[in-house]
């Protein structure tokens, strides 16, 4: 009858595959899809949205000075935070692994505190403590004798401590993810290892390394995209300040598009950050699935 | 599908757990009402001032038979944008929303003219603030209705203990808590001689201070720049910023900003209350939050503020201005009970009340209004500590960015011109022509379409 | 032959003391600079309004008394219960819907082919690259339309575009190093596909599963700029906008309240994690990676 031969056809590998997954492809076309595509035509429309422009609004983000400064800082911010989240997330995932597995538990609570707190609000606290008047970073330093630091007010402090606040929140998760990983890792590797003579430098860069690439890989990825992309941290710490310098693309298409109402131009600045994020990615996840195809 | 079924399913439970102003939900129309009103209001800061607001507003609901609900909507965050523009977008929500300063402008394309509504205001009240008119009168149409609450105007709230001590100058005198002002002495209150006092100050470890920073309280510069005649864009649009007058502020800018804290680049909107209330610091720029704040948290220094006038420059004494409007959106339904609700606010009584229950924090539009009102005279300690937040004598509230184009004064506000092109020369120690030139190319970006 | 073999050790035996002192040294190094703000923030969270507005005082120790008043205020005088069940309704609801739909997705794309599936795997990923602070102006005109501004259903419906690409992915990770074997062994059997993911992948895949489940958790919570653009009124914020916007007034800052409701809204994540960190971390060492 109809209804068996309508089974059957539903039941065929593809068809159960493509009906698992649309719940998925349904929320990314209606979600994610749509809307970007809505903002690419948004983006090509003039500040009061009455006419159509085209690459207008990009041709003048290229003139303006600020926007490559912009361009600079966000390259800049996303590659040295992501750079010592990934160095402490993967020694202190290693120094876990080290010690006894009992004692493990305590330090690996305590230290994904950071990531654990929501971001808006451990960074009004980083805020406090960075605050001109009543900083106890600064009482702290001028009980030693040391000269309060200007920590928001002077370029190279603010992106000190952006990059700071941005690491802090963001190493906990290259350490569970590490830790993880190396847990995966078979310990008679290591013990066959010793026996051989090899010695701690040398485990760690011919077995965990080459076993952990794959991890790294997609955590470095996945971080570097969110980091860019940073609005939180950088709008309650600077507001992008001083004077521009700690601006990054989020915060930037924030200014220009909400703050100043030309939408248009604003959801320009945001998508740029689209072409320079998918040259990476793409390399990235290339390598990524070569391996898995090995797999 | 799955996720389709359990999302519908918390659509229709979510939009009953709502209030259920959302989507189609037309203005109720029952026998005994003439409509709903929603409106979308600024949270004002000062506890209690919300709640008088919205009594205010229900009775009248209730006595002309429509249905008002009011939300309150902070600005923190850029919550109250965020909302305008989601609601803009998605053309659906509050019918009267607040507007202040720069908003009709923005939103000027969904806003309702508000012409007979206002002229009625000012033929039964008198005439607003010029600088009210400059933010919302727009292309020959008001798009905002005087709002009784969230005008606010920086004044100078300083120690005046300090300047006794340490600069000679006794505030009290000059700006008496009374009609009774010396015109001599007031004369001598400008740039040049508050220059002088800030060196005096600063030598003795308690500087003045002002943000120079991307965040709203740098408007102040906005108000120099008026007083000394320096208009980055004219009136016609011409951009105006290489100009003597421009470089004569920077001028001044650059010896000032040697004798105020390096922090200022970094301060956001309440660094500078901090600032005055910890002690540290002798003179800032504010409205009135800072010494309610340091009546709670130090009342030691609140004893000592007081408000005051801005220095006058060589065009003329300006502070800066932070009107704010009710605009009625033009996809609102009941648009004929929101125009009449404008027309409530504006009467004498209910500013009266607004301005009592906001203790003296906002300053109304309509001139008439605040000329009679006891809150700033009654306010203390000190006594007469509030006598000269309003404008008493010859200063005139500037908005950021006048004369020029509306359109273009409120790109110079939001994207902080003014206060980046002082930082360049103060801070990062560029030449003047070379922060001008950067002027000029920001400015060319900002006056396009 | 029995010197060599105690020479081995001995070194060994090195080796490990000195790796111990510097796992051991470098975790007390990251422990005090990750912790040291959240013990600042809860020192000011006990202090007095007045303390904290002093200059003078020490600001990491209390000198004037503990206490509880910015708690006590938080829970009398805010909506800060309201938000802290909303943010609970929310993120369960969120937690929930993403792990349906990662996992069917992750299972589908692991183990089932069809056209595109390659792709959509490696894409799933690429949906990051399309941040919130893009997405939010777009998804104003979506979100008015299905009637949800100012209710925290709306974030019900896009909060799972942060969690579901990245737990996706995990999945599929997971899924893939089961063993095909267990596959054709279950199928053998009878079992048809559904059957084969709850009653084998699932328990062999916990381990992930819960790391998923604390990721979708973790976002969910946390999250700031959504709410910040679709919802405006307190009955219907969550813990991060809320907190934010009704302890910080104009330019007043609740220094202690906010300090308080920052670690309020950081305790049960917390919480959470001291559970199911165990089980996580049990799983690994005792699922899929082996054998």
């Amino acid at each position: 009858m109809n209804n068996s031969s309508v089974y059957l056809w539903l039941r065929q590998k593809p068809r159960i595959a493509f009906f698992m997954c649309l719940p998925l492809i349904l929320m990314v076309i209606c979600l994610i899809i749509y809307p970007f595509i809505y903002s690419i035509f948004l983006s090509m429309l003039n500040k009061a949205e009455t006419k159509f422009v085209g690459i207008g609004n990009y041709l003048f983000l290229f003139k303006r000075e600020t926007f490559w400064l912009v361009v600079q800082q966000s390259i800049f911010f996303a590659l040295v935070a992501v750079f010592f989240k990934a160095l402490i997330g993967f020694i202190a995932a290693h120094s876990i692994n080290t010690i006894p597995s009992k004692g493990q538990r305590k330090w690996r609570g305590m230290l994904l505190i950071p990531w654990v707190i929501p971001p808006a609000l451990s960074t009004l606290g980083w805020w406090w403590l960075f605050e001109p008047t009543y900083s106890a970073l600064n009482w702290f330093l001028v009980k030693i004798s040391l000269p309060a630091i200007p920590w928001l007010s002077e370029t190279f402090w603010a992106r000190f401590s952006i990059i700071l606040v941005n690491i802090w929140v963001g190493a906990p998760f290259f350490l569970i993810m590490y830790l993880a990983a190396l847990k995966s890792i078979p310990q008679d590797l290591y013990e066959a290892a010793s026996i051989d003579g090899a010695n701690y430098r040398q485990k760690l860069y011919y077995i965990t390394l080459p076993m952990m690439k794959n991890i790294i890989s997609i955590t470095i990825l996945f971080s570097i995209i969110v980091t860019f992309a940073n609005f939180d941290i950088v709008r309650v710490l600077t507001r992008g300040g001083p004077i521009d310098t700690t601006h990054l693309f989020a915060t930037y298409a924030f200014r220009v598009g909400i703050e100043s109402g030309d939408i248009p131009l604003g959801a320009a600045v945001s998508l740029f950050m689209f072409p320079i994020l998918g040259i990476l990615a793409f390399i990235i996840l290339r390598n990524v699935r070569k391996r898995a195809m090995e797999v | 599908m799955k996720k389709s079924n359990l999302h519908r399913r918390k659509f229709l439970k979510g939009l009953s757990a709502t209030s259920g102003y959302a989507i189609a939900a037309p203005y109720v129309k029952t026998a005994h009402s003439a409509g709903r009103l929603l409106l979308g209001i600024w949270d004002h800061w000062i506890p209690g001032a919300n709640d008088v607001l919205e009594n205010i507003l229900v009775s009248w609901g209730e006595k002309n038979g429509v249905e008002v609900k009011v939300d309150f909507i902070t600005s923190i965050g850029n919550k109250l944008l965020l909302t305008a523009q989601a609601e803009s977008r998605a053309k659906t929500g509050h019918d009267v929303f607040s507007m202040p300063t720069w908003y009709p402008s923005m939103f000027k394309h969904r806003l309702e003219p508000l012409d007979d509504v206002v002229e009625d205001i000012i033929s039964k009240h008198g005439p607003l603030l010029e600088s009210a008119k400059f933010y919302a009168y727009l292309e020959g149409h008001w798009r905002g209705s005087p709002a009784p609450t969230g005008s606010f105007f920086d004044a100078m709230v300083s120690r005046f203990d300090l300047f006794k001590e340490h600069a000679g100058i006794d505030l009290q005198t000059i700006f008496p808590a009374n009609e009774n002002r010396d015109a001599n002495l007031i004369n001598d209150w400008n740039w040049d001689t508050f220059l002088i006092a800030a060196e005096k100050l600063y030598k003795a470890g308690k500087p003045f201070g002002a943000t120079i920073g991307a965040t709203p309280d740098s408007r102040w510069l906005g108000a120099l720049f008026t007083s000394y005649g320096a208009e980055l864009v004219n009136k016609d649009g011409d951009i105006t910023v290489n100009s003597d007058e421009v470089k004569q502020v920077l001028e001044y800018m650059s010896k000032l900003t040697q004798f105020m804290p390096k922090s200022i680049y970094a301060w956001d909107d309440s660094s500078n209350n901090r600032w005055l209330i910890s002690g540290q610091g002798s003179a800032i720029f504010n409205p009135a939050s800072a010494w309610a704040v340091a009546k709670r948290d130090n009342p030691k220094i609140a004893k000592k503020l007081w408000h005051h006038d801005f220095p006058r420059g060589p065009k003329g004494r300006y502070r800066p201005d932070n009107s704010q409007f009710w605009g009625l959106w033009d996809f609102a339904e009941n648009k004929s009970a929101a125009k009449d609700l404008l027309r409530y606010i504006a009467e004498p009584h209910v500013v009266d009340a607004c301005i009592k229950a906001s203790q003296g924090y906002d300053i109304p539009l309509i001139i008439s209004h605040f000329n009679k009102n006891n809150t700033w005279i009654e306010a203390s300690p000190p006594d007469g500590v509030l006598y000269n937040y309003p404008m008493r004598g010859d200063e005139i509230p500037v908005a950021v960015g006048y004369p020029a184009p509306p359109g273009i004064a409120s790109q110079i506000t939001t994207q902080y011109v003014i206060a980046n092109l002082t930082a360049r020369v103060t801070s990062k120690g560029h030449s003047f022509e070379k922060a001008i030139k950067w002027a000029e190319n920001e400015l060319e970006g900002v006056m396009r379409g | 032959m029995k010197n060599n073999i105690l020479n081995i050790k001995n070194s060994m035996h090195a080796n490990r003391r000195w790796a111990l002192i510097a796992a051991y040294t470098s975790l007390i190094i990251f422990v005090i600079f990750f912790l040291f703000p959240p013990y600042y923030m809860l020192i000011t969270s006990l202090k007095t309004n007045k303390e904290i507005a002093e200059m003078a005082s020490n600001p990491w120790l209390i000198e004037q008394g503990v206490t509880l008043k910015h708690y006590i205020y938080l829970f009398t005088e805010t909506p800060f219960l309201t938000f802290f069940k909303n943010t609970i309704i929310v993120t369960v609801c969120v937690v929930i819907i993403t792990m349906i739909i990662s996992v069917l997705a992750a299972y589908s794309l692991s183990r089932l082919k069809f056209w595109g599936s390659g792709v959509l795997a490696t894409g799933i990923f690429l949906t990051y690259l399309v941040p919130e602070t893009l997405l939010f102006i777009p998804l104003f005109k979506i979100v008015g339309w299905l009637g949800l501004l100012n209710s925290y259903w709306v974030l019900v419906l896009v909060y799972p575009t942060l969690s579901v690409p990245f737990c996706t992915w995990l999945m599929i990770g997971y899924f893939s190093s089961i063993p095909k074997e267990i596959d054709e062994a279950a199928l053998i059997d009878g079992a048809n596909h559904m059957q084969m993911l709850l009653k084998v992948f699932i328990p062999v895949a916990m381990p992930g599963l819960i790391a998923a489940t604390i990721f979708a958790f973790t976002v969910s919570w946390a999250g700031f700029l959504y709410p910040l653009a679709f919802i405006y009124s307190e009955s219907e914020m969550v813990l991060t906008v809320g907190t934010v916007t009704t302890l910080i007034k104009g330019d007043v800052f609740n220094w202690g309240s906010l300090m308080s409701g920052a670690l309020l809204a950081a305790a049960p994540p917390v919480i959470i994690y001291a559970f199911l960190m165990d089980y996580y971390i049990a799983g690994l060492t005792s699922g899929a990676t082996k054998g």
